[in-house]
């Protein structure tokens, strides 16, 4: 099926939506809907100083794109439902009931303009989480089954299939039995190895099913790091996939199935710490929202591969060389990790002892732009086009940088920053903290 | 009953009727109840709202302040004008007189307010992605305001326009529970969840770095 077909097919879904899916969506819009939402649903004064503040705006100028309006959109539904102004006068407040128009905005702006990387909310200056509010947004949507076809498709598969990329069981542990003699050769050591389902281990570590997909060296790459540090860890031959697209189609269902896998696989290999690989979606998932969407806390600790490596340079559990990397390197900010997610400093910590050449780019941290990849992007390829434009405020700060080499603790964002470095020309290698903190490494130390 | 009383009465009825409103306001925001946090925090909340109503309040903190310092500026003037136009009203209501210097701090906040809330006024108007994230409402209460601010200058040179002060701030009490003036009471709460939200993630304060 051609993708203009498929286009039109998911129009004609929404120009077909039914009364009772209207009232579906509706009564799921005022069932997610708490306090601190309808606090800042109530709060915008449309000043507007948020608008730069975001890629797609900033990149294309289209006003559809403007944090604001986007607020707009969720907030005129909501004026249209809980306020009295809304509901006798909706022209003046901008008020909107949510008929097939507002579902086609919602789409087009909502999952099409927006990759919920939370720099605006951060930015606004009345401090409302736009992005939240966005994905309530996308809730509803999913709730009537209009998630942008897909995105659904790579949140089914990892329903269906136990990862995102729908991998076999035994490509899986084919690719790691491949690995563990690449490790042996990498280390000099037969007896090193990839554990699988070892149980009451330190350490569970999860993955980006992209890795043993496409990139199966930056597994090899953490495989190292753990053997150097002689860790206590594991994969798991059933479920090992970071990633939750949930987060990002909005469906808090599909959430909370695929997180609940990661936490029962804890419970059953009788781990400490759930580790997140490099993925920076993964880690916000994983670490802030899944016990929300199971509605209990964990009892063990969720942490990022991130913080378990700069603790072995602090421990002294592995020795770094940063003569070994000689190239001048910048680290881009996954905002699912670093904004999002609080994981800010660790990754500077271990670059500047692995690299000889380090240097930010501007702005950095919890100030760093998207580089377009997330909100499920990718995934979304009928909006590929914004994505790629989007993505110009990335490419122009990494051009900035000098930098030869880019290096992103996400994969998603190392997709993107891939078709950047294409389309603008930008020359630069893509990797990961684990595979520069690899190439650094000493072994018998 | 003398006009002048009457308009004092119609100002207090306003101001009782817009807090009854704010408050039924707050009370039907907190009937949405709050959903349970359960993932453990990785910073603390309590200084991330510290953040949020101190540091993060500073115009290089925000990048929306930083690059936009003219209307940054313009905003805290407006408001500053609108506190000092409420305080100048609430002291006619209850009949106290000012002395020279306080009047003539209360018109220069009043002009200033009102010169600031102009020039908002005007971008709003002039640039069109302003005009596209503006609706009516927006418009009328930057006028209502601005109104205010007018009078209460002239009010502040001839007694008689404090009557049109106190009419027009009947209309702006009878409004605000409305209109986008009701942020007044949900830009704390907002301020507060921004800073619980980033606070507990460890995003900000910005941690310190290791070097």
């Amino acid at each position: 099926m051609s993708e203009d077909t498929r286009k039109d097919s998911y129009e004609e879904r929404i120009s077909g939506l039914t009364s009772a899916e209207f009232a579906k969506a509706l009564q799921t819009f005022c069932d997610k809907i708490d306090i601190g939402d309808a606090a800042q649903l109530n709060s915008c004064v449309h000043c507007g100083l948020c608008a730069d503040t975001c890629h797609y705006y900033l990149a294309g100028g289209e006003s559809e794109a403007l944090p604001a309006y986007k607020l707009n959109l969720v907030s005129a539904v909501f004026k249209n439902q809980h306020t009295r102004l809304g509901r006798i006068a909706p022209a003046l407040t901008g008020a909107q009931a949510l008929d097939a128009d507002m579902i086609s905005r919602w789409v087009d702006s909502l999952y099409g303009r927006c990759s919920l990387c939370g720099r605006c909310a951060l930015n606004c200056t009345l401090g409302i989480n736009i992005s939240r509010l966005i994905r309530l947004a996308r809730t509803t949507l999913a709730s009537v089954g209009l998630v942008p076809p897909e995105l659904q498709s790579t949140v089914s598969t990892a329903v269906d299939k136990g990862n995102n990329m729908g991998i076999p069981r035994q490509e899986w542990l084919d690719t790691l039995q491949w690995l563990d003699e690449e490790l042996q050769q990498e280390v000099s050591d037969p007896a090193a190895h990839l554990p699988i389902d070892q149980s009451d281990i330190r350490l569970f570590y999860t993955v980006n099913p992209r890795e043993p997909k496409f990139f199966p060296l930056s597994l090899l790459a953490t495989a190292k790091i753990f053997y150097a540090a002689g860790e206590s860890w594991t994969f798991s031959s059933d479920y090992y996939d970071v990633t939750n697209y949930g987060l990002f189609s909005g469906d808090d269902q599909a959430s909370g199935v695929i997180s609940a896998r990661l936490r029962d696989s804890m419970h059953k290999l009788h781990a400490n710490t759930l580790v997140l690989g490099e993925c920076g979606h993964g880690y916000n998932a994983n670490r802030w929202e899944a016990p929300e969407w199971l509605a209990g806390a964990y009892g063990f600790e969720v942490k990022s591969i991130l913080e378990i490596i700069a603790d072995y340079i602090r421990q002294g559990r592995i020795k770094l060389d940063p003569s070994r990397n000689q190239k001048r390197v910048t680290l881009h900010d996954p905002c699912n990790l670093v904004r999002l997610g609080g994981i800010i400093e660790q990754q500077r910590f271990i670059l500047k002892r692995a690299v000889s050449d380090f240097v930010e780019m501007y702005p950095n941290r919890e100030q760093n732009f998207c580089c377009g990849g997330g909100g499920g992007q990718l995934s979304m390829t009928r909006f590929a086009k914004r994505r790629i434009e989007s993505g110009r405020i990335k490419a122009d700060q990494i051009r900035a940088t000098g930098a030869k080499i880019v290096v992103a603790p996400c994969h998603n964002c190392i997709d993107q920053l891939s078709e950047l470095n294409k389309e603008y020309k930008l020359g630069v290698e893509i990797k990961t903290v684990s595979e520069i903190v690899a190439d650094a490494i000493i072994i018998g130390h | 009953m003398s006009l002048a009383l009457l308009l004092r009465l119609g100002v207090v009825l306003s101001a009782i009727y817009c807090l009854i409103a704010l408050t039924i306001l707050i009370a039907r925001t907190f009937s949405f109840g709050k959903q349970p946090t359960y993932a453990k925090a990785q910073g603390s909340a309590a200084k991330g709202i510290v953040y949020a109503f101190g540091q993060g309040m500073l115009p290089w903190e925000k990048e929306s302040a930083s690059k936009h310092l003219p209307t940054f500026f313009a905003g805290i003037l407006y408001h500053a004008g609108i506190f000092a136009a409420i305080f100048f009203l609430i002291t006619t209501l209850l009949l106290i007189g000012l002395p020279d210097a306080a009047i003539r701090t209360v018109r220069l906040l009043a002009v200033v307010g009102l010169l600031s809330g102009t020039g908002l006024l005007v971008k709003r108007s002039a640039l069109p992605y302003m005009r596209f994230i503006s609706c009516l409402d927006d418009y009328i209460a930057n006028i209502l305001v601005g109104l205010l601010l007018l009078v209460t200058i002239l009010a502040t040179y001839y007694y008689v326009l404090q009557f049109a002060m106190m009419a027009v701030a009947i209309v702006l009490l009878l409004y605000i529970p409305l209109g986008k003036i009701r942020h007044c009471v949900f830009f704390f709460y907002s301020r507060i969840l921004f800073g619980t939200f980033f606070g507990r993630r460890g995003t900000l304060p910005h941690p310190s770095t290791e070097d």
